[in-house]
C-alpha cells in the first residue's frame, strides 16, 4: 500500500512537495515498482511518501542550445534512442536497454538517480563529460555526472531537490571514431554484464588529439580516468601499438577489483585493443563495430 | 472432394481466445467469499524447527500446519513415491519447503503478516552438490547413503572389454538445473463443495492432484473433484507440483470451510518450484587399436534434492537413454539418485533423457576429437538400426530413419562444407547431434499402471465431446485430440469439443506426461470414435468408450530392466552452427536446421511450434540457462530478469523438416514429439562452439564468462 503519493501538476508544486515533504519522485516506475513490489495481486509498499512526476511536462524534453545538449530528466529511452541531437553512444545504450515496453517507460533520471552500478545510461554520458543540473525550490546548480553519482545506489542528490536535466558539452572536434558496446546476458531484454564507450579524435597529422574511455558493470560505479586517457593523448597513431600494452595495463588498474569475475577486466582489454587498432588503421567509418 | 492429409494445418482450438486476452486462467477466478493463501516456508536448507512465532492474527486470518491434518489423515502428498511431505513437521530439508499455510481476506494483510513470522531452527550442514551428497556432508538424512535409489543395467560383458580393451577413454559430463518458466505460474484454488472438495488448479494431471491429495483428508478419490483450469505453460512443471499447492490447500479449506486461492509470483515460482535434474555423467569407452568403440562402462547421478517425488523414475528413463541412438557391443549403467539439501528435482519435458543424450552426444565428441576424426564420421558407424538390440537387450522395432533425416539435415546446412571450411579454432564451428525419445510410459507402465481409458460424448445437438483427463497445456493436444476424432468420425472439427477436464465426469486417460497423449490416448479417442460412427444416426445421446490395448511381442521386466524399455522412438538429428565474438566470448548462433521422425504429424503447425520451441529451449539450457545454489539460501537467479531465457533475438529462424514413418499402434501414424525436440539441440550447440574454440566442454551452461574461463 502507497502511505502517501503526491501528484503535482507542474515542476514548481512538485519542488515544494519535494522541500516539505521530502517525497521521493517516481517516473516510469521501472525500478521502484519492481524493487518494492509485494506480489500478485498487491500494490507495492514505499517506505517514505512518493511523488509521480511522469505528467511534468517541463522535464520532458530534449534540445541544444550553444552546442550543449539538454535531456531532461522525465525522457524515456525511447524518446532518446529516437532522438537525432543526442549522441550515438547514449543513442545506443537506450536503444539497448529492457525490452520496448520498458523503454517506453523508463526514464533518464531514474536511471541515473537510480545509480545502479549496471545502469547503462550514465557510462557513455561520464565519457562525453556530461553535467547534471539539479534544482530545488530556491535555486539550481550543476555538477559533473561523474561526481554526482557517489557510489553504488547513492548520489548527491539532496532531500529538496530533483534531478532536472542532464547537459552534454560538445568535444573541442568532433570525434573521429565511436565505440559503444554493452554484453548483456543475452540479446534483448537484458541486464549488462559489462558495457564500454570510448571515443577519439585523430586530427588530420594522424596524431591523437582526444581519447576517452568508459566502463559500466565493472565496478561500484562507472570507471573512468583522465589521467589513463591523457597517456595516449599527443600520440600518433603510429606509435600506438607501442605505447598500447602500457595503456592496457594502466586502464586496467582504474576498473575496480570487485570487476570480477576476470572476465569483465579480459573482455574490456580487448575491446580496447581492438577498437584502438582500429583507430591507428584510421578508417573511413566513424563508427567501429 | 479428395480428404485433405491429417497433418493439414488448421487454426488451433484456443488460438482465437488465448491471442486476444479472453481466456480465464486460475488467476482471473473469483468465488464469493474467498480467501488467499501464502506459504511459510524453510529459510534454512537443513536444521529442525525449535520455534515458529506468529503475530496476533486479525479475525478471518488463520495459519494452517501439519496439525490441521485431520485423525487419520497423512502427512503426506502421494506422487510416484509417498516421501513428500505436505507441511514440514519438525526437520526441515531445504529452503523453501512448505511450513504452514497464511490464509485471509486481503493479500496485502497476508504479506504484512508474512513479514513478522519467524521460524527459529537448530541449523545443520547443508549437502548442496551432487558431490556433497554422494559424500553424505554433514550426516546422511536419506537411508545410510543418500541414494534414494541405485541400480545398474548390463549388455555383454563390460568389464571383460575393458580389460581388452586398446585404450581407455575417460570423461566426465555436467549438466545443471533448469527451471521451467512457463508462462503462467503455479497456482491452485480448492473450495468445499458440499461433503466434498472441488480442487481448481493449473495442472496437467488432474487425477494425479486427485490421487496426491486425498489421503490428507483420508478421503476416497472421488470425495476430490478436480478441475483443470486452462494452463498457460507446464513443460512437466505442473505434472506433480500442483500438488504441493493443492494438498495445504485442501487441509486449510477443511478447517476454514471456505474457497481459498493460491497464487504464486513469478519470483516464488522461481525460488520455490521443482527444477530439472543436475547430472553427472561419468564414462570409460573402451576403444580398440583403430579407434573403435568396444564398449562403454557409464555411471549417472542425478542430483534429486530434498525428496524423492519421481526421481526414480526420472533416473530409469535417463539410464535407458544413456548410450543414445548407438548400438554399443556391450554397456554397463549405472544410475543413482542422491538426495540433496536442495529444492526437490521433478520432471521436466525430456524427463531424464535430456542429460544422459547431451552427455553421450559430447563424450562422442570427445573421442571424435582425441582420434582428429569428424564427430560425424565417428557417430554414424554405431547408428541404431531396425532389429538391433538396445541398451537394455530389447530390440529396436522401426524402421530408423536417421540416415534419411541426416541427408536431409546436411543438405539444409552445408554442414560438410562448412566443416572442412572452418577449421577449428577458428571462431567460427557447425555441430550436429542425434537423439531419439522412447514414447510413453518406460516399459509396460501404460499396460500395468496407467491403464489408459477414452470417453466420447455424442450429444443431442449433434456436438462430440472429448471426455478425457489429458490437459492442453500449450502445447496443441486439444488441437491434435480434435482433428483425430473429427477425421475418424468423417464430421467438420467445429463439431468437436474439448472442454479442460474435469474428474468427475471425464475417464481417466492417464497424466499428460511422457510424450504419450498423442500416440496411446489419440489412439483410444480414435478407437472411441471408431464405435461412435457405428452408432452415429441413433436418435439419443450417448457415450462410447475405449482402453489402451498392448501391442504384443515386447517383453519387460520391472525388476531387472530388462526388455523393451519403449515400444517406438521417436528420432532428430540437428545442426546448429555458430560463431563465437573473439573481443566478448559471446556466441551468436549462426543457423538451426533439425529433422524428426514423429511417426506422421496430427497437424503440421502444432508440430513446427513445438520444433521450434523445444529446440530453442534446449539452446537456452546450454547457453545461457544459469542457475546457481547458494548453500544457505537456495537458489540465486528466481527472476526473469537474473534466469535467463533466450528471448526471438537469441536464436535464428529454424530450417526444420519431417521425415514420415507411420507409427502402426498411434493415431494415423502418429508418435510422441513433445519431448523429443527438446532432446538434443544443446549437444549440437556445444559441438559446435567446442570446434570454433578448439577446446573440449564438459559442463553447461555455458555463458560468455565461463567459456572465457576455458579458454585462459
Amino acid at each position: 500500500m502507497v502511505e502517501t503519493c503526491y501528484i503535482p501538476k507542474d515542476l514548481a508544486e512538485a519542488l515544494r512537495i519535494r522541500k516539505e515533504t521530502g517525497a521521493h519522485p517516481i517516473a516510469g516506475g521501472t525500478d521502484l515498482m519492481v524493487s518494492h513490489r509485494r506480489g500478485t495481486g498487491v500494490v507495492p509498499k514505499f517506505p517514505w511518501p512518493v511523488m509521480i512526476i511522469t505528467q511534468l511536462k517541463e522535464l520532458q524534453k530534449i534540445e541544444e542550445e550553444d552546442g550543449e545538449v539538454s535531456i531532461y530528466a522525465g525522457s524515456t529511452c525511447h524518446e532518446i534512442e529516437v532522438a537525432e541531437l543526442v549522441p550515438y553512444q547514449v543513442r545506443k545504450a537506450a536503444s539497448l536497454m529492457g525490452a520496448q515496453s520498458l523503454r517506453n517507460l523508463a526514464t533518464i533520471g531514474g536511471n541515473i538517480c537510480n545509480a545502479s552500478p549496471k545502469g547503462d545510461l550514465p557510462v557513455p554520458l561520464i565519457m562525453l563529460d556530461a553535467r547534471v543540473e539539479l534544482v530545488s525550490a530556491t535555486g539550481k546548480r550543476q555538477m559533473l555526472l561523474d561526481e554526482f553519482i557517489d557510489g553504488p545506489k547513492r548520489t548527491k542528490l539532496q532531500d529538496d531537490e530533483l534531478l532536472a536535466r542532464i547537459i552534454i558539452p560538445q568535444p573541442k572536434a568532433p570525434f573521429t571514431y565511436l565505440w559503444y558496446r554493452k554484453i548483456g546476458t543475452r540479446r534483448a531484454n537484458a541486464i549488462s554484464k559489462l558495457s564500454m564507450s570510448a571515443a577519439a579524435t585523430v586530427d588530420t597529422h594522424g596524431i591523437i588529439v582526444d581519447f576517452r574511455s568508459a566502463n559500466g558493470a565493472s565496478g561500484p560505479k562507472v570507471a573512468r580516468s583522465r589521467a589513463v586517457e591523457e597517456t595516449i593523448i599527443g600520440l600518433s597513431v603510429d606509435r600506438l601499438a607501442e605505447r598500447l600494452p602500457a595503456f592496457l595495463d594502466a586502464y586496467d588498474v582504474i576498473l575496480s577489483p570487485q570487476a570480477m569475475p576476470q572476465y569483465r577486466r579480459s573482455s574490456t582489454r580487448r575491446m580496447l585493443e581492438f577498437f584502438l587498432s582500429e583507430v591507428s588503421k584510421r578508417p573511413d567509418t566513424t563508427i567501429i563495430e | 472432394m479428395a480428404k485433405k492429409p491429417i497433418g493439414t494445418p488448421m487454426r488451433r482450438t484456443d488460438a482465437l481466445t488465448k491471442a486476444s486476452g479472453a481466456e480465464k486462467y486460475l488467476s482471473d477466478m473469483h468465488f464469493d467469499g474467498m480467501l488467499y493463501a501464502r506459504m511459510v516456508r524453510s529459510g534454512i536448507p537443513r536444521g529442525t524447527i525449535t520455534d515458529i512465532s506468529l503475530p496476533p492474527l486479525p479475525d478471518g486470518y488463520r495459519f494452517i500446519t501439519y496439525k490441521d491434518i485431520p485423525a487419520g489423515g497423512n502427512n503426506e502428498l502421494v506422487m510416484i513415491k509417498k516421501d513428500y511431505r505436505c507441511f514440514a513437521e519438525k526437520d526441515v530439508r531445504y529452503v523453501g519447503e512448505t511450513i504452514g499455510l497464511l490464509v485471509g481476506p486481503d493479500r496485502s494483510v497476508l504479506v504484512d503478516l508474512l513479514e513478522q513470522i519467524s521460524v527459529s531452527y537448530e541449523e545443520q550442514v547443508p549437502a548442496v552438490t551432487i558431490d556433497e551428497g554422494l559424500a553424505c556432508k554433514g550426516g546422511a538424512f536419506v537411508g545410510e547413503n543418500n541414494l534414494f535409489c541405485d541400480f545398474t543395467i548390463h549388455k555383454g560383458d563390460i568389464d571383460a572389454v575393458l580389460a581388452d580393451a586398446h585404450r581407455i577413454f575417460e570423461d566426465e559430463i555436467i549438466t545443471g538445473w533448469q527451471e521451467h518458466v512457463h508462462l503462467e505460474t503455479n497456482a491452485a484454488l480448492v473450495m468445499p463443495d458440499g461433503d466434498k472438495f472441488v480442487v481448481y488448479a493449473s495442472a496437467q494431471c488432474p487425477f494425479y492432484v486427485r490421487k496426491s491429495i486425498a489421503g490428507l483428508l483420508n478421503r476416497p478419490y472421488e470425495d476430490i473433484v478436480v478441475r483443470q483450469t486452462t494452463t498457460g505453460g507446464a513443460f512437466g512443471g505442473k505434472e506433480h507440483f500442483p500438488d504441493v499447492l493443492a494438498g495445504p490447500l485442501l487441509v486449510a479449506a477443511n478447517v476454514i470451510k471456505k474457497p481459498i486461492q493460491l497464487v504464486f509470483d513469478r519470483h516464488e515460482d522461481g525460488a520455490y518450484s521443482v527444477k530439472r535434474h543436475p547430472s553427472r555423467t561419468r564414462f570409460k569407452t573402451a576403444l580398440d587399436e583403430q579407434g573403435n568403440i568396444l564398449g562403454m562402462d557409464i555411471d549417472v547421478v542425478y542430483n534429486a534434492g530434498g525428496y524423492e517425488s519421481c526421481s526414480y523414475v526420472v533416473l530409469q528413463r535417463g539410464v535407458f537413454h544413456a548410450t543414445g541412438v548407438y548400438n554399443i557391443p556391450a554397456s554397463r549403467v549405472r544410475g543413482r539418485a542422491v538426495a540433496t539439501n536442495t529444492f526437490p528435482s521433478d520432471a521436466f519435458r525430456g524427463f531424464g533423457a535430456p542429460q544422459t543424450l547431451f552427455a553421450v552426444e559430447t563424450h562422442l565428441c570427445h573421442i571424435a576429437a582425441a582420434l582428429g576424426v569428424d564427430p560425424l564420421a565417428l557417430k554414424s558407424k554405431y547408428f541404431l538400426r531396425q532389429g538391433d538390440p538396445t541398451v537394455t537387450n530389447g530390440h529396436v522395432f522401426e524402421k530408423v530413419v536417421i540416415p534419411e533425416m541426416l541427408d536431409q539435415v546436411l543438405q539444409a546446412s552445408g554442414y560438410k562444407q562448412k566443416v572442412a571450411e572452418y577449421k577449428r579454432g577458428s571462431g567460427k564451428g557447425i555441430g550436429i547431434s542425434f537423439y531419439n525419445h522412447g514414447g510413453a510410459f518406460t516399459g509396460n507402465g501404460e499396460q500395468m499402471i496407467i491403464k489408459a481409458k477414452a470417453r466420447l460424448h455424442k450429444r443431442a445437438d449433434g456436438f462430440v465431446e472429448i471426455l478425457v483427463g489429458s490437459t492442453e497445456m500449450g502445447q496443441g493436444l486439444q488441437t491434435a485430440f480434435t482433428k483425430i476424432v473429427a477425421d475418424t468420425l468423417g464430421i467438420d472439427e467445429d463439431k468437436v469439443l474439448y472442454p479442460n477436464p474435469d474428474t468427475a465426469n471425464v475417464a481417466d486417460s492417464g497424466p499428460t506426461v511422457a510424450s504419450r497423449s498423442t500416440m496411446i490416448v489419440g489412439k483410444i479417442l480414435e478407437g472411441a470414435a471408431l464405435k461412435m460412427k457405428e452408432r452415429w444416426n441413433e436418435s439419443e445421446d450417448f457415450f462410447t468408450e475405449d482402453e489402451y490395448k498392448h501391442p504384443e511381442g515386447h517383453p519387460w521386466d520391472q525388476v531387472t530392466f530388462q526388455g523393451d524399455a519403449y515400444i517406438a522412438y521417436g528420432w532428430g538429428v540437428c545442426a546448429v552452427e555458430v560463431e563465437v565474438d573473439p573481443l566478448t566470448f559471446e556466441v551468436v548462433t549462426k543457423g538451426i536446421w533439425s529433422s524428426h521422425d514423429i511417426g506422421v504429424p496430427i497437424d503440421e503447425l502444432v508440430v513446427h511450434g513445438q520444433i521450434n520451441g523445444g529446440i530453442i529451449q534446449s539452446l537456452g539450457y546450454a547457453a545461457m540457462e544459469k542457475l546457481d545454489f547458494h548453500p544457505k539460501k537456495g537458489f540465486k537467479q528466481v527472476g526473469l530478469s537474473d534466469y535467463i531465457i533466450p528471448t526471438s533475438m537469441d536464436f535464428p529462424s529454424q530450417g526444420a523438416s519431417l521425415v514420415h514413418n507411420p507409427y502402426p499402434y498411434g493415431p494415423s501414424g502418429a508418435k510422441g514429439m513433445g519431448e523429443l525436440v527438446f532432446n538434443g539441440a544443446s549437444a549440437a550447440f556445444i559441438d559446435a562452439v567446442s570446434r570454433a574454440v578448439d577446446k573440449d566442454i564438459r559442463a553447461i551452461p555455458i555463458p560468455p564468462e565461463t567459456l572465457t574461463e576455458l579458454m585462459a
